[in-house]
């Protein structure tokens, strides 16, 4: 049972075809004089839905939101935002498009609702409209009763959530996010991580989050794009990034030497890595024999996992740390079904 | 030869606000992480430690000897500040080379070059400050309080701004500093690197210390809280209903992702596990806790 | 999407005589579908709101100080004037110069302390990447705040120039009265035009330097003070003392006389205007203003003795400052960064 929409009053600026890529680059480069190339030939799609941007430095990553916002040139390549072109529609992109910034950026003398009913009327919003939206994404963002208080007096992660309450307010369909949790203790990071997934699930906007931290970017992203260098080195959904790998990890409180014995005598090759034990997963038979072999020797199961790729071993130079020698992974390697 | 750090009922206010309340705490070789939510009181704790400010009231040494108004204590402690403090129009090497002869260091451009070399910035060296990213003022930050091959490092939010390569970097140059037997108290809110970088946590709320030592350690200290598991078999329903007849489960509940499982006798639980698993032929897939975390961890203590 | 309960349930009881229903409204996200206004309009947004601030609208008492009160002291030979017109004697106070020392002084102080009020708060608190993020373009920043400042000139420099041509007009003896006030009120508003257009682009471009409020009002303050300083010193040192016989020539300044050599004879030293000092006034915004007025007709005396065949220089020298402020403004916010 719906509710049918509201009556459309004017015609709204020409809607995005929602399955089309967000963000389009072709061969992007700009270098500044320096010699100092801040990206290079970076060619990348964007698709809809939460995508995390790492790995990129200062330099590659301002000059990446500032072109994508129309407000620089590149030396050379091109790139779409929302099906338009960059610099050229700019103002257009603009429109559609909120942006956090990574630094402080908020008058300390003024409030919460009288700055982002501001920042709306600049997003083109008539007065009133600027007033609700931005009333409403105060709301959305969780500030209440603080939002008459001046953004002074606010706590850092108040200070996050007014930022993402301007970037919200003009109703974009894509945001940039750049270093959202900067600053914020673990409690704020979490709220603040909740709150992008709610925006990117819920109200149907594409985010791009710009970050250091691959443990965010894991938790609420589905795609990644990683640039180094000014280039691109990776870009893939997060679960290609972290597929499961044939290794199973197991970890006793106690025991873990008389454990590995005998899984040694059942023929499952243990070897050690940290806290942990890890054998290679040849199918259910697998599963069965530790857990028969932890029954036997009633020891304290902590855990018990099948090991998966982590994003992380794109910046490491070497295989990663608990890899057999000459293990080779399939590439459909998927999870066992569950039935 | 190691130096420990000692604080014994340590409490340190401005006025009436007490921004460290009667703390004792030893900090010993090897990486320490310093967790608390802003404001807690960590970077007063850091700064009481690095000599700059006085107890309130309280004993604190660092090697046996009080920190406070006592100029050698610089040879032994290095700091690294969250401000940016850094001298813009220096190049990188400058920068560390005058915090060498600050120091009085015998060979100031080999100590320079040294410690340079350490968090591997040999090749900015000789860019002026103004021009490094974020990560690259940290990582300079860091090799001038490591000029003078301090026993005592403190890092104050080390990591901000480094992306994941520098990070990693940085990861393994701490974890190197802790494991040759310099005292590496590190401060910082990313708790996934904490947990990788540190055996010994000391956890600070609002002034006082909440909880110290490994993690997992605390975690068990907190029995009346069940630790939560999820567990994913073969028939999670019959798991469950087997399980709920043991008294160490507390609780069972069947979730889109597995079984949830409340255990309140952790170590009973774990041990029992497998073998009610395979009195029932049900096989064992998956075992996670939940609430082992250092941010689980980090977070019951907030709340309690 | 909504969800109501109703009563009676499936086993068939009768639904009770008084109905009971609950609604779970939908107030998740709203996407916006009404209008967007144009840029013209975003500017204009963008004027009232720094033109409100220009007088400490919406700031708190204090900010209204300043504001007030130099539009206050600016008003005051207004009604000194419109006391003595009332006590039946003519005006006192010139249209075209006002009260040139007073006026100077006022708008010194009124642009020193509101011209950081516009432009150095935003810089102070990084808060442009948000403004330049937005549909607005890179110029229409100082655009509206310069328009703003200007009107807010104006409204300080005319207002009390109406004063007093109303305080005037009510002791004038009929429509030929007034028509004759009126033909001289005219060019008064246009100096007060020039006046405002003038030294609020300089105050503007000075204060873009700094976004410390207190070094902006301090540059200010100097710029404006030190180069008067300049101007009136020079005006005093390059005038020729002249002795002769008679009547004081015009444009000189009377300093002394006593009994000559002759009988019937007055000797008399008076200050007269050279070249050079015609030339005094180029040194200052207040004088070279004073200089367009004399050049364009003015007769009040002002703070330069006279242009002689300058004036064509000042009007140069004018345009030449406003365009090196406008210019000044434009490579200011051009680089003004987004990330």
């Amino acid at each position: 049972m719906s509710v049918p929409p509201p009556p459309r009053t004017a015609s709204p600026p020409a809607e995005p075809d929602p399955a089309a890529a967000v963000i389009q680059t072709a061969a992007l480069t700009k270098q500044y004089p320096g010699p100092v190339t801040a990206l290079d030939a970076l060619t990348v799609t964007v698709e809809p839905g939460i995508t995390g941007l790492i790995g990129a430095n200062g330099a590659g990553k301002s000059t990446l939101i500032k072109i994508l916002l129309g407000l620089l040139s590149p030396t050379s390549g091109q790139a779409r935002v929302l099906g338009r072109a960059c610099p050229a529609d700019g103002e257009q992109i603009r429109m559609l498009t909120g942006y956090m910034p990574e630094h402080d950026c908020l008058p300390p003398d003024v409030t919460a609702t009288e700055f982002v009913t501001h920042l709306g009327r600049m997003s083109a919003l008539p007065p009133t409209a600027a007033k609700e939206r931005a009333a409403e994404s105060l709301r959305h963002v969780g500030l209440y009763e603080e939002r008459y208080r001046q953004i002074g007096t606010y706590s850092t992660g108040m200070k996050q959530r007014v930022k993402l309450a301007q970037a919200l307010v003009g109703d974009p369909r894509l945001l940039l996010l750049d270093e959202p949790t900067v600053g914020l203790d673990p409690a704020g990071r979490n709220s603040m991580l909740e709150l992008i997934s709610r925006i990117g699930a819920e109200f149907g906007i594409s985010i791009v989050v710009a970050s250091h931290l691959l443990g965010e970017i894991e938790r609420i992203c589905d795609h990644l794009v990683a640039i180094d260098g000014g280039k691109l080195l990776r870009a893939d959904t997060i679960t290609s990034m972290t597929q499961v790998r044939q290794v199973l990890m197991i970890e006793v409180d106690e025991g873990a030497d008389q454990l590995m014995a005998e899984l040694g005598r059942r023929g499952l090759q243990p070897r050690r890595y940290q806290r942990a034990l890890l054998v290679h997963l040849e199918g259910d038979s697998t599963y069965d024999a530790v857990r028969d072999a932890v029954a036997d020797l009633g020891l304290p199961l902590n855990r018990l996992e099948q090991r998966r790729r982590r994003v992380e071993e794109l910046f490491q130079d070497e295989q990663a740390p608990d890899e057999p020698a000459a293990a080779i992974e399939t590439p459909e390697a998927s999870h066992v079904a569950i039935n | 030869m190691t130096t420990t750090i000692e604080l014994r009922n340590v409490s340190r206010w401005y006025g009436n606000v007490v921004a460290v309340n009667d703390i004792s705490m030893t900090i010993g070789p090897g990486v320490t992480g310093l967790l608390g939510p802003n404001g807690a009181g960590k970077s007063t704790l850091l700064h009481l430690i690095a000599g700059f400010l006085p107890p309130s009231r309280g004993e604190l040494t660092v090697g046996a000897v009080a920190a406070w108004r006592n100029p050698d204590i610089y040879r032994k402690v290095g700091l690294v500040p969250e401000r940016d403090s850094v001298y813009a129009f220096l190049t990188g090497h400058e920068f560390v080379r005058a915090t060498a002869r600050l120091h009085d260091l015998p060979d100031p451009q080999a100590a320079a070059a040294r410690a340079i070399a350490i968090v591997d910035m040999a090749d900015a060296q000789n860019r002026r400050i103004s021009t490094y990213s974020k990560g690259m003022r940290q990582r300079i930050k860091v090799a001038a309080a490591l000029v003078h091959d301090p026993e005592v490092l403190l890092l104050d939010e080390p990591f901000n701004g480094m992306d994941p390569r520098q990070r990693l970097h940085m990861l393994d140059v701490l974890l190197r500093l802790g494991a040759e037997g310099r005292t590496v108290l590190l401060s910082s809110h990313i708790l996934e690197e904490v947990e990788r970088l540190a055996g010994t946590i000391q956890v600070i709320v609002a002034g006082r210390l909440a909880a110290s030592g490994d993690f997992r350690a605390i975690r068990r200290l907190m029995t009346s809280r069940p630790h939560v598991f999820l567990v994913r078999t073969s028939d999670d329903r019959l798991l469950g209903s087997a399980l709920i007849g043991s008294p160490a489960v507390s609780g069972v509940e069947l979730t889109g992702g597995g079984l949830q499982v409340r255990a309140s006798d952790y170590g009973t639980f774990s041990r029992q596990l497998a073998g009610i698993a395979r009195d029932r032929d049900i096989r064992l897939r998956e075992l996670l806790p939940e609430d082992e975390s250092l941010e689980s961890v980090f977070a019951y203590l907030l709340e309690s | 999407m909504s969800l109501s309960t109703e009563p009676g349930g499936p086993g068939g009881a009768p639904p009770r005589a008084r109905t009971e229903t609950g609604v779970i409204h939908d107030i998740g996200y709203r996407r916006y579908t009404g209008r967007r206004v144009g840029r013209a309009q975003i500017v204009r947004a963008l004027y009232w709101h720094s033109l409100r601030s220009a007088f400490g609208l919406g700031r708190g008492a204090k900010a209204k100080i300043v504001p007030v009160i130099a539009f206050g002291i600016m008003c005051l030979p207004a009604i000194a004037n419109a006391v003595s017109v009332a006590q039946g004697n003519g005006r006192i106070v010139p249209y075209d110069t006002y009260q040139p020392q007073l006026r100077a002084v006022v708008m010194i102080i009124f642009i020193a302390a509101q011209a950081p009020e516009l432009v150095s708060r935003d810089l102070r608190s990084h808060v442009l990447p948000l403004y330049f993020c937005r549909p607005l373009r890179r110029l229409d920043y100082p655009l509206a705040k310069l328009a703003a400042l200007i009107m807010a000139c104006l409204i300080v420099i005319e207002i009390p120039l109406l004063l007093l041509y109303l305080g005037t007009i009510v002791g004038a003896h009929g429509g030929t009265g007034i028509w004759d006030q009126t033909k001289a009120l005219i060019p008064g508003l246009g100096v007060g035009l020039m006046w405002a257009v003038l030294l609020a682009a300089i105050g503007l471009v000075l204060a873009s330097l700094s976004g410390r409020r207190a070094y902006a009002t301090g540059t200010i303050a100097i710029c404006f003070f030190l180069s008067f300083i300049l101007s009136q010193v020079l005006i005093q040192v390059t005038q020729r003392n002249v002795t002769h016989a008679g009547p004081p020539p015009p444009g000189s300044k009377f300093i002394g006389s006593g009994p000559g050599p002759g009988p019937h004879e007055f000797i008399q030293v008076t200050q007269v205007p050279t070249t050079a000092t015609h030339l005094s006034g180029l040194v200052s915004p207040f004088t070279i203003l004073d200089g367009v007025r004399q050049w364009l007709g003015g007769t009040s005396t002002g703070p330069l003795p006279g242009v002689g065949s300058y004036g064509p220089l000042y009007g140069a020298l004018l345009l030449v400052l406003l365009a090196a402020s406008l210019a000044g403004l434009a490579v200011r916010y051009r680089k003004a960064g987004v990330a």
